[in-house]
């Protein structure tokens, strides 16, 4: 049809010359066009209109949904598996992974790890104006932490927000924040963790519904929260103090458990003495005794002379001793003498023995 | 034959030059009015599918009919208890009414600035009320809910509906940050000390205690010792006294020998006279 157009075209403008030698060009080229289309076109058009038609077969993967759109507006579902819809300009479809989870962070930025790697310390990047949030006691505290979620609704997720994941983001740092503000800084940093992982979800989850974006929030994790590191030091402070008041308390106890034992030990040491006293003490006693009656048994047989012999036997073991002076004086002599006491030999006590 | 294919030609092109030019397709993200010699055709916007219009006369104007964001500058505002503090938020909006928003801003930068306007002054006002810490904690919900009300008013004349207003940061400015710093160190520092001599008071309660303890077992053996030792003695005074009462003179005389014995046993000096008992056989 079209090439008769042409056709027509040309005998409607007749024109006896003169046209510029591009348009001879055109005119030729045109003309070789046609002859070696018109044979081919009958079978051409038909190709074509199967191609188009082909064109409307689409796989949806099982982590996907189909959304399809009738002249751009929402039309219809469809699910995993082979699926067809009338060809453009009719219809169009949209497939959104909907099972995937997706991860977004706060306050960090890691560096260089895939998704599935799990948090670690120093492979990444504090971003102190996202992390750094005003506690409800007046605190500052860093939270970094990531949010993991999921496409819950494809048709409010491609239609309803236009940046839903721009969205989240914001819902986040603002349900944190407002977490954070409502608590105290010692829940953020030790026990209170986990209530706040949850307060978080649910708030931002609320957030999220209201704007209808078709995004559920799987999880909050907090992956580090510490103070900010201006005051760092005074909190490792009350940690270490924290220490300090228990070696103490295990000194004193040492100690406690150290001293004691010893004084028991001590304490049977000091009985045992007297004991070892009171033995001594006695059988001493009784073996005095034992001579004693064993002497007297044969004093008693022969008084007199026993007597005599334990005086001589004792006066000549005393005057024997080198060391005693020995001076025998008539009864006279003895009143005539002068009594003197040197004194400078003060040691050297005379001691008159009493004459019996 | 051949004037009516022709004729079949051009009704073809012709049709598909007006259809395309008078069909068009709105998608599900956006919603559309029509436009003739500038002004809006009819009461209504078009909602998602497929329209047609006149051609060359009207034309289509398309607005996005998602929930659009508008996150604002942060900006420093004054509480009542006249702490500054950088306050972050962002809105959500959306357009509702397309002819309305048409005539009135016109364009997404027109609301924009019509909506930085009206949700900064509603948010300094409502901020200004509280307290930083009524700001940050428990007032919050509040703040915003009275922000995102007032705003919503505001902004519907033209066509615009404010869905939330919400605080997302609330920042100190430096030196307001190094002062809570500045506290939070003495807080801690304080409790860093407490803990410290709490441990040392335990310490020495513990330590008092166990010396004291060791002072009542060392005092307790001394006391069992002496009792043990006068066991020990009396005892022994019985023992002697059973033995030695059976005669008495021959105790003293021989104990009165045993102490001659060892009495005299140094530097001692005998002068004796004849007489005595001793020298009777030197006579």
């Amino acid at each position: 049809m079209n090439w008769d157009w042409e056709k027509l075209q040309k005998q409607q403008q007749g024109r006896p010359g003169g046209k510029p030698p591009s348009f001879d060009d055109f005119q030729q080229q045109f003309d070789k066009l046609k002859k070696f289309k018109l044979p081919g076109w009958k079978l051409v058009l038909p190709i074509i209109v199967l191609l188009w038609i082909a064109s409307g077969f689409y796989i949806v993967e099982p982590d996907e949904v189909g959304v399809v759109k009738q002249f751009g507006q929402y039309n219809r579902i469809t699910t995993a598996g082979p699926n067809y819809h009338i060809p453009y300009p009719v219809e169009s479809v949209l497939t959104p992974k909907v099972t995937q989870i997706r991860r977004v962070e706060f306050g960090f930025r890691s560096v260089g790890r895939p998704l599935t790697q799990a948090f670690q310390q120093g492979a990444s990047r504090e971003v102190k104006e996202e992390s750094l949030m005003l506690t409800g006691d007046e605190n500052i505290v860093s939270v970094q932490f990531i949010v993991q979620y999921m496409i819950k609704d494809a048709k409010n997720y491609l239609f309803n927000v236009n940046d839903p994941e721009q969205t989240l983001a914001h819902a986040g740092e603002a349900a944190m924040r407002e977490v954070i503000g409502n608590g105290r800084i010692d829940d953020a940093l030790t026990t209170g963790k986990q209530e706040i992982q949850v307060q978080t979800r649910d708030l931002m989850q609320r957030i999220l519904d209201s704007y209808n974006t078709g995004l559920s929030v799987v999880a909050v994790q907090m992956q580090n929260v510490h103070p900010p590191d201006e005051v760092i030091e005074a909190f490792k402070d009350v940690a270490s103090a924290r220490e300090d008041k228990s070696r103490f308390i295990n000194e004193a106890e040492a100690y406690q458990r150290d001293v004691l034992p010893k004084a028991r030990g001590e304490a049977a040491h000091i009985i045992n003495i007297a004991r070892a006293y009171k033995e001594t003490k006695v059988r001493k006693a009784e073996g005095d005794a034992a001579r004693f009656l064993s002497v007297l048994t044969e004093y008693n047989k022969a008084k007199d002379i026993t007597r005599e012999r334990l005086y001589l036997e004792t006066m000549e073991e005393i005057l024997s001793n080198p060391d005693a002076e020995k001076l025998i004086m008539s009864r006279d002599a003895l009143r005539q003498s002068v009594p003197y006491l040197p004194l400078d030999k003060l040691p050297r006590q005379p001691e008159p023995k009493p004459a019996q | 034959m051949k004037k009516t294919t022709i004729l079949l030609g051009v009704g073809i092109v012709l049709g598909a030059l007006v259809l395309t030019s008078a069909a068009f397709t709105v998608d599900q993200t956006q919603q559309a009015i029509v436009i003739q010699l500038g002004r809006p055709v009819g009461d209504k916007s078009l909602g998602p599918g497929l329209h047609f219009k006149l051609p060359l006369v009207q034309n289509v104007v398309f607005f996005d009919a998602r929930i659009l964001d508008f996150d604002a500058k942060p900006e420093e505002i004054t509480t009542t208890d006249k702490k500054y503090m950088n306050v972050d938020s962002y809105t959500k909006w959306r357009i509702t009414d397309p002819l309305t928003f048409y005539t009135k801003v016109r364009t997404i930068q027109g609301a924009r600035a019509r909506l930085d306007d009206i949700v900064r002054s509603q948010l300094r006002v409502a901020l200004g009320r509280y307290t930083l810490i009524e700001v940050v904690s428990h007032k919050r919900q509040e703040i915003m809910d009275a922000v995102t009300l007032r705003s919503k008013e505001l902004l519907q004349p033209y066509g615009i509906e404010v869905l939330d207003v919400r605080i997302k940061r609330t920042d100190l400015p430096a030196e307001n940050a190094r002062s809570i710093y500045g506290r939070m160190k003495a807080e801690r520092e304080r409790q860093a000390k407490q803990y410290r001599s709490e441990g040392l008071e335990a310490s020495a309660k513990i330590k008092a205690t166990a010396d004291k303890d060791r002072a009542v077992i060392l005092a307790d053996a001394e006391k069992q010792a002496e009792i043990i030792r006068g066991e020990g003695d009396g005892q022994a005074t019985k023992v002697y006294a059973d033995a030695l009462s059976r005669s008495p003179e021959f105790y003293e005389f021989t104990r009165s020998l045993d102490a001659y014995k060892r009495g005299f046993e140094k530097n001692s000096r005998f002068i004796m006279t004849p007489e005595s008992p001793f020298l009777k056989h030197l006579k």
